[in-house]
């Protein structure tokens, strides 16, 4: 302790300038993860937040709900499959409407059948629609004109929806999105087409029947035919077109980081550990055990990353509590302790290569003055 | 009866090198009394540093035996010997001698945080030293902010401040002027007369015997004493 504390603070410059740079690593970090999981909640909130434990496609849709028609008789197929309790119908639409300030802006319109197969999960204000017209909101979305009470006119048709509820992430692609009842949905398409009739479900949500698991639902509705798709709640979100690509090149930049900041770290104490190899040699040679000088450079390592971790910290936790566009950022708790730990870990073991170093030296290099070479 | 600082009997110290093997020092007998100074005066390559390094538990003998302060340290282990140099000697070296990240009195306090651990009659003992080597006023001084005659003064500090049996300085004044190299020696002649603490000189500049009780000449690993 007498040695790591009295070298930091006599070259605080140094240590400075290591644990700055470690902080701002940090931060992109657990800022890049709060990003990706805002991005990818802002994509597909609405389909892993939303009550049916199974999703039912057609494989034409390609797991995009908008792209996916199912047909009467895949419809007669999934109610008929092993398994299967309820079925519902969900259908979806994109429209242009006009929100609660008179802009006009794109909305996706989700249709629920069953409440308990389509609906959002969980309301954080309001309540569920009772009455046509009526619709859940996403929370995200409402200081954009589509909050609790506000009024949202569909364009071209005028089909009237007024907000009576408020779920947390229940976004479909990043944008304004809104629960109603199918009957609402339906309507809403016609007042839009009034000459293109009844929409045919784009999804089915399927609850399993009493014993069944979704798993053995997927397989039984999958068996049915090769036209059919079915998805568990969280495979439909993970399966939808892009997140994949999305979560891959975040993974890309967090193994890059990854390297970057044990390379960092170890290059540093490698190259002071170069610096002041005389001092460890002479250290060694008045009877400083090996061990006391490694524990020594560990101890400086964990306290450099530990000190890193909270500016980065720091400089993370009021930027995670704001909006950024339409992407809620959040404190991800978990990140926060998964790459405390990493991070610490990774910056210690980085600097194992110094501490090797160290345990090599020997004594006798300081009567001939090897240390200095 | 008071035991001798350093008693070696027939020391050998022999390296290999590839199929050669390198006689450093050769049936080496050597007895240094308590409170004795010995000047080891020898070309370079003649075995000095070695002697003093097995002396000093820096280096283990080949054969042999080496008692130091009446502890028998020829069968120690690293990890004995490293005990051993916290405790039993002092070291002043010919190139690295302080730590560049401890001021002057940190760099004797770090002998106490080596080994005793012993606190605030450590910290009054580093005060003391730093005062009879005249530095007390350089203590929060950084080994960069000192002279070389100021360095090698902490060094010496330094080498007392475990209260050693035996000090071994390497060539202790061959960064030092004339002048400055005198003023050193008187330095650590009076410092161990004063404590009664045994030293090696190594050497090979024979102004520097005067200084001491008695001269060891080596040659070829070869002592010979006056």
């Amino acid at each position: 302790m007498f040695l790591a504390f009295r070298e930091m603070s006599r070259a605080k410059v140094r240590f400075g300038l290591l644990t700055v740079a470690l902080g701002m690593l940090v931060f992109l970090i657990l800022f890049q993860t709060s990003l990706q999981n805002g991005l990818l909640t802002s994509f597909v909130g609405a389909i892993r937040n939303q009550t049916a434990p199974v999703l039912v496609y057609s494989v034409d849709g390609q797991r995009v709900i908008q792209g996916s028609i199912i047909t009467p008789d895949l419809e007669q197929l999934v109610e008929e499959a092993d398994g299967v309790g309820e079925v519902g119908r969900i259908g979806q639409g994109t429209f242009s409407a006009t929100n609660a300030d008179g802009e006009l802006t794109d909305v996706t319109v989700l249709g629920y059948e069953v409440q308990d197969l389509g609906a959002p999960a969980e309301l954080v204000e309001g309540r569920y629609p009772e009455s046509a017209g009526e619709a859940i909101g996403s929370s995200n979305d409402a200081d954009a004109g589509f909050g609790l009470g506000e009024t949202i006119v569909v364009q071209p048709g005028g089909y009237e929806i007024t907000i009576v509820g408020l779920a947390d992430d229940v976004q479909l692609n990043a944008g304004a999105t809104l629960f109603v009842t199918y009957g609402d949905y339906v309507d809403a398409v016609k007042s839009v087409n009034p000459d293109a009739g009844d929409p045919l479900p784009n999804v089915l949500g399927v609850a399993p029947a009493d014993g069944v698991g979704p798993e053995e639902v997927v397989t039984s509705v999958n068996g049915q035919s090769t036209d059919l798709d079915a998805l568990t709640r969280s495979d439909a979100a993970d399966e939808t077109p892009g997140v994949a690509q999305v979560r891959q090149s975040f993974q890309v930049i967090f193994l890059l980081y990854g390297l970057v900041i044990p390379c960092v770290t170890g290059l540093f104490f490698l190259i002071i550990t170069f610096q002041k190899s005389g001092a460890l040699t002479l250290l060694r040679a008045i009877g400083a055990p090996a061990k006391r000088l490694v524990s020594s450079l560990l101890l400086q390592a964990v306290i450099i990353v530990a000190a890193g971790y909270a500016i980065g910290l720091a400089l993370y936790t009021p930027l995670s509590q704001r909006r950024l566009g339409g992407i809620q950022l959040r404190f991800e708790t978990t990140a926060v302790v998964v790459w405390a730990v990493l991070l610490l870990v990774l910056g210690i073991g980085s600097s194992l290569i110094s501490a090797r170093r160290v345990l090599k030296i020997d004594p006798i290099e300081a009567t001939t003055g090897g240390a200095n070479r | 009866m008071t035991q001798p600082a350093l008693q070696m009997s027939d020391v050998r110290k022999v390296y290999s090198m590839a199929d050669n093997e390198v006689v450093a020092l050769d049936h080496a007998t050597l007895t240094v009394g308590a409170d004795e100074i010995i000047a080891l005066v020898g070309p370079s390559g003649s075995g000095k540093t070695t002697l003093c390094s097995i002396a000093g538990g820096i280096l283990s003998a080949t054969e042999g035996s080496i008692a130091v302060g009446g502890e028998e340290i020829t069968d120690y282990g690293d990890k004995e010997l490293t005990t051993f140099r916290q405790n039993k000697v002092g070291f002043v070296f010919q190139s690295v001698n302080l730590v560049p990240f401890l001021n002057a009195r940190e760099n004797l306090l770090v002998v106490d945080e080596l080994g005793r651990r012993e606190g605030k009659p450590a910290r009054d003992r580093a005060d003391r030293l730093l005062d009879e080597l005249g530095l007390a006023d350089r203590a929060k001084n950084l080994p960069s902010q000192l002279s070389g005659g100021q360095k090698q003064r902490v060094a010496i500090g330094r080498a007392l401040m475990n209260e050693p049996e035996l000090v071994l300085f390497d060539e202790p004044t061959s960064a030092l002027d004339t002048e400055l190299g005198q003023q050193v020696m008187e330095l650590i002649r009076s410092e161990m007369k004063s404590r009664g603490t045994a030293a090696i000189v190594v050497t090979h500049d024979e102004r520097i015997t005067s200084y001491c009780d008695r001269t060891v000449h080596i040659t070829d690993g070869v002592l010979n004493a006056d």
